[in-house]
């Protein structure tokens, strides 16, 4: 069987087919024709239109309907209120036997019973039925509905003299032809206008169909109960049940949509199967006695023949699974139970999408939603507590820098701790310097950020500034051990990231090296990228603590004592340390002075700009999902990250963005709101100047608080302000209840709910915080 | 380690697609049953809001090849989309994804699937972005390399990174990256030019994959399919993709990464660790399922 289909000259409203499903008689406003049913086309028989002296009214078809039980008979619904009956074995005028004017308005449907000859029924707007035998010149039964019109009239093929009529009331009569003045049942089936009803072919069941979107199936084998529903998405016009399957059933809408569906009754919510042919809505459908193959009209001027091969099959293109992750790492997954139990284990053949299941499998659609809960917590911890522990400004770039650091270690984020170590060393104040194009001196005219160091140091200042930070870089590291390891730790996985490996092997190591360093080597080798008369400081700082120690506890007097160049000596604050260093080897330890001698090599500038490589750690930590890192480093930075000149302002404002997003998924609103804050992007810090209106109203008279405070205008009076449990006037955070508009003090109303369930000032509401 | 645990969504009929809330708590199931309902004039195949750095706003996609852009003018007032935008794509579009940038050098960006099953017809993933400039909706990219029914895409989240990464769920499962190209003629047209690589293929499901999702940083993607497996894949350090977890609730063996090996294509081809270093998974227990259970 083919799809194929004709076109008309005009919106086709109705067709029906003869008894042996070999022709089809199709009707409309101007269209009457009878086409026979070839292989691959139609073939017009007959067209009742053709002729200009039947150009009458009366034909503007509604239904056409054909006699089941004589091939010659046809009968029409018109628009004007008249019924027709044809007979096409005479021409011209006499085709048309009878035309029954009887209803005051439009005929809706016509049926032909059954079994009996010549016996029709009609349907019309004007809210009778009228049952004809054709061979007469008037109806012999009028049933008056006593509800508005009817929609259709259809004969039960189970009870003889039976038929159902549906209405625009959503009523559904039953009826007896020979009892015409009582119906034998009347329910009410839909909340909207009953537009068709049909009869199953076997059960005792009918079909209405409905503009509230529903098509019902009711059981009238005793009281009529309802048996399934289907919700569709426009007003159906038409059902018609499939035969021989007992669950299917044709439906086409009225309005909206063009498709033609065909239904499982116990899979109600999506079509078994789809016919897209035609362009505008469908108007009639007809089987031909076979289940595969049916017939359908429409308003885009067209008659089909479909073929259920063509079939599109909406079930199997609808994503039968599911998966979602959500900020605990939690997995969601939904899937499709196997009704048949044979899971198709995956081999390599199998690559068609396997869900397209058997007919009788189709209603047995169902799935099943599994949680897969992360028992690893870890990352969702870290992100956690590092949010919560960071410090991100109040304190000193340093001290700031250590902190996160050890936080970082203390969490198991180890590399993350190196970044900030790293970072650290250098940006901290002592050797932290915008400009480079200083002279050597003036970089010890220290650029101090937040950090009060007294300004005059005399000699016996034994700390003086760089001996305090380097003293305070060790103590706060004071595992320099412990740092040790941790690069080393974590060297190797830096080694595959190139800007880490110029730290490591691209640039060239100093030309003088520290005998007894004891710093690691991997911060060593970080060093000497690093500007060389700063390193140095440090380095000379850190060896001078190691070996000076024994010094002071020994000769120390001695030593300021003989020591005798004063500050002014030197062209800035030069190093005391430094200073100190000079003299000793000169007195006491001659085996120093080679490194000594490379102490003035510092002087000569080397301009290494770390923030290349900088930009590249945290561009590297942002790609791999930890924007928590590169975002905290770049508030933690402050002013330096000006230095950062490759970093463009719109990926900080990225990366800014998507941490204060993060934020807010783990509901650390605080942690955003100051990230928020500390911005240093108008775009970023604008975000939360908006909404920061509040308006509270007198919790007496409801008059609008003016004033700042809780001062009512109208009653003089704060008190409805006053925290109901220490009854004093809330200063800073009120929490009150939305419902009982009562609250108090932040903390003491959190005291409060944790104990009790109700109100504290008695009103007796179950106050909700959340 | 997962615990598995079965939740009865208590959905009549399938259930197409699962959502987790922004903050990890609810989820949302939309099933053919209706209850998550899209009236539209054709069938919508995909619903999708946007980033909410654009507003109210949402993206269809239907069978038709139409994806069309509403948005919500009012945010009191949910019940009026208006139509933005309506943009002809190939027939058949069956998915589409945002792409979540919050950078503002990256423009609106949407992707979209299609899933005719004829190879002839070309590529199947379309990009389409938003000029500024034209107010209008573009094609810049069609992804020639794949050629078979596209089921799902998704962007990764982009909290940081400087490129956009696209999972699809094809007959395997893609990840590409695609990396905006600044050279002088996408500046002067205004048009972002991509530079598109395919970063992993993953074959673990042989079968059909049905949906691709990341999680929240963007670094985990899991897939399903019909092997009945949710299959999790992992970018170590060196930017390549490894299969870490495959998650099977229905009471069978549930592979975890060691002793599981996956037949990857990492297109990056640099020496990998053991996966066991990137992540671990070990099932906790297997639940028994009340699978002959029909809805009625």
């Amino acid at each position: 069987m083919a799809t194929f289909n004709v076109s008309q000259d005009g919106p086709v409203n109705a067709l029906a087919l003869n008894r042996d499903n070999t022709q089809i008689a199709i009707g409309g406003r101007n269209v009457f024709k009878v086409y026979s049913i070839e292989e691959e086309s139609f073939k017009e028989i007959c067209n009742l239109r053709a002729s200009k002296s039947n150009l009458n009214l009366s034909f503007s078809c509604n239904d056409v309907a054909w006699s089941s039980t004589d091939d010659h008979y046809l009968a029409t619904a018109a628009t004007n209120g008249h019924v027709c009956v044809w007979n096409l074995t005479k021409m011209g005028k006499a085709m048309q036997e009878q035309d029954y004017q009887e209803h005051k308005r439009t005929v809706n449907k016509v049926n032909f019973h059954a079994s009996e000859p010549n016996k029709l029924i009609s349907g019309s707007q004007d809210g009778t039925m009228r049952y004809f035998d054709i061979r007469c010149k008037n109806a012999v039964a009028i049933f008056y509905s006593n509800t508005e019109s009817v929609r259709d009239v259809q004969f039960s093929p189970h009870i003889p003299h039976t038929f159902a009529a549906v209405s625009e009331n959503g009523s559904v009569q039953i009826w007896d032809v020979r009892k015409s003045d009582k119906c034998q049942q009347q329910f009410t089936a839909h909340s909207g206008p009953v537009f068709a009803c049909d009869w199953h072919p076997e059960s005792p069941w009918l079909a209405t169909a409905s503009r509230d979107k529903t098509i019902k199936v009711w059981d009238l084998s005793n009281k009529p109960t309802l048996e399934y529903t289907i919700h569709t998405i426009a007003s159906i016009g038409h059902v018609k049940w499939r035969p021989q399957r007992k669950y299917h059933i044709a439906s086409c809408a009225l309005v909206v949509d063009c498709s033609i569906n065909i239904w499982d009754v116990r899979r109600p919510y999506i079509p078994f199967a789809q016919f897209n042919e035609h362009k505008d809505v469908a108007s009639g459908v007809v089987w031909r006695g076979d289940p595969q193959v049916f017939l359908s009209s429409g308003r885009d001027c067209t008659l089909y023949q479909h073929s259920f091969s063509d079939a599109s099959r909406p079930a199997n293109k609808a994503n039968p699974q599911g998966v979602s992750i959500n900020n605990k790492g939690d997995v969601i997954y939904t899937y499709r139970i196997s009704t048949n139990n044979t899971f198709t284990k995956p081999t390599g053949l199998i690559r068609k999408s396997s869900n397209t299941v058997s007919n009788d499998q189709f209603h047995q659609a169902t799935s099943a939603m599994l949680l897969f809960q992360t028992m690893l917590y870890q990352d969702t911890n870290c992100f956690y507590a590092l949010a919560t522990n960071y410090m991100l400004s109040g304190r000193s770039f340093s001290e700031m820098c250590e902190h996160n650091a050890a936080v970082a270690k203390d969490f198991g984020k180890s590399n993350v701790c190196v970044i900030w170590r790293i970072i650290k060393t250098m940006y901290s104040e002592e050797f932290y310097e915008p400009t480079i194009n200083h002279s050597y001196g003036e970089k010890y005219c220290f650029k101090m950020q937040g950090m009060n160091f007294p300004n005059d140091y005399s000699n016996d200042d034994q700390r003086s500034k760089v001996g305090d930070n380097c003293v305070q870089k060790l103590n706060a590291g004071d595992d320099s051990g412990n740092l040790d390891t941790d690069i080393i730790d974590h060297v190797p996985s830096f080694c595959n990231f190139s800007a880490y490996n110029n730290f490591k092997f691209g640039l060239p190591k100093g030309d003088f090296s520290f005998g007894e360093n004891e710093l690691d080597i991997e911060l060593d080798a970080l060093s000497i990228d690093f500007r060389n008369s700063l390193q140095n400081s440090q380095h000379l700082g850190q060896q001078q603590q190691d070996w000076t120690l024994p010094n002071e506890a020994f000769n120390l007097r001695h030593e300021i004592l003989d020591r005798s160049p004063p500050p002014e000596n030197f062209s800035s604050h030069y190093s005391p340390d430094i200073n100190d260093e000079c003299q000793q080897p000169l007195s006491q330890f001659e085996d120093q002075v080679p490194n000594l001698v490379s102490i003035s090599k510092p002087l000569e500038k080397v301009h290494w700009d770390p923030s290349n490589i900088v930009v590249d750690a945290l561009k590297y930590h942002a790609t791999m999902g930890d924007i928590q890192t590169a975002a905290c480093v770049l508030t933690v930075l402050g002013e330096r990250r000006k230095s950062l000149k490759t970093l463009d302002e719109s990926t900080q404002e990225h990366w800014l963005l998507g941490y204060i997003e993060l934020l807010n998924r783990y509901k650390l609103w605080n942690i955003a709101t100051e990230i928020i804050k500390l911005s240093w992007l108008p775009s970023v810090s604008q975000l939360n100047q908006q909404s920061t209106r509040i308006n509270t109203n007198c919790s007496q008279c409801a008059k609008p608080l003016q004033r700042i405070g809780w001062l009512c205008d109208r009653c003089h009076s704060s008190e409805y302000a006053l925290c109901s449990i220490c009854h004093q006037v809330v200063k800073g955070l009120y929490a009150w209840c939305q419902g009982c508009s009562h609250g108090g003090h932040l903390e003491h109303m959190q005291d409060w709910i944790n104990k009790h369930k109700v109100c504290p000032t008695g009103c007796g509401h179950a106050c909700e915080y959340r | 380690m997962f615990e598995v645990q079965e939740i009865n969504a208590e959905h009549k009929d399938l259930i197409h697609d699962v959502a987790y809330d922004f903050y990890g708590q609810r989820m949302a199931t939309c099933s053919s049953d209706q209850y998550v309902k899209v009236c539209l004039m054709t069938s919508v195949t995909d619903v999708k809001f946007g980033p909410k750095t654009q507003g109210l706003i949402l993206a269809t996609c239907s069978a038709d090849g139409i994806i069309r852009i509403y948005e919500a003018p009012d945010v009191m007032n949910l019940s009026q989309w208006t139509l933005q935008h309506e943009v002809q794509c190939k027939p058949s579009c069956s998915c589409l994804s945002w792409n979540p940038s919050f950078s503002k050098i990256h423009p609106p960006m949407l992707a979209v699937g299609c899933d005719d099953t004829s190879a002839a017809t070309g590529g199947k993933v379309f990009i389409y972005e938003f000029s500024e400039n034209s107010r209008r909706w573009t094609k810049i990219e069609t992804i020639s390399s794949i050629t078979e029914p596209v089921h799902d895409l998704a962007f990764s989240p982009n909290l940081g990174r400087s490129y956009h990464v696209l999972a699809i769920a094809t007959k395997d499962v893609r990840i590409l990256n695609l990396t905006p190209v600044n050279d002088n003629n996408s500046i002067q047209s205004g048009i972002t030019k991509l530079d598109v690589q395919t970063a992993a293929q993953f074959e673990d499901h042989l079968s059909t994959v049905w949906r691709v999702c990341w999680n929240i940083t963007g670094t985990i993607l899991a897939s399903s399919g019909d092997d009945g497996y949710v299959r999790m894949f992992k970018m170590n350090y060196i930017n390549s993709w490894k299969s870490v977890a495959a998650l099977k609730g229905d009471g069978s063996k549930l592979l975890s990464n060691e002793n599981y090996q996956s037949s990857v294509g990492s297109s990056a081809g640099l020496p990998t660790p053991p996966i066991s270093q990137t992540a671990r998974y070990i099932k906790l227990g297997a639940i028994s399922q009340p699978r002959e259970v029909p809805w009625h």
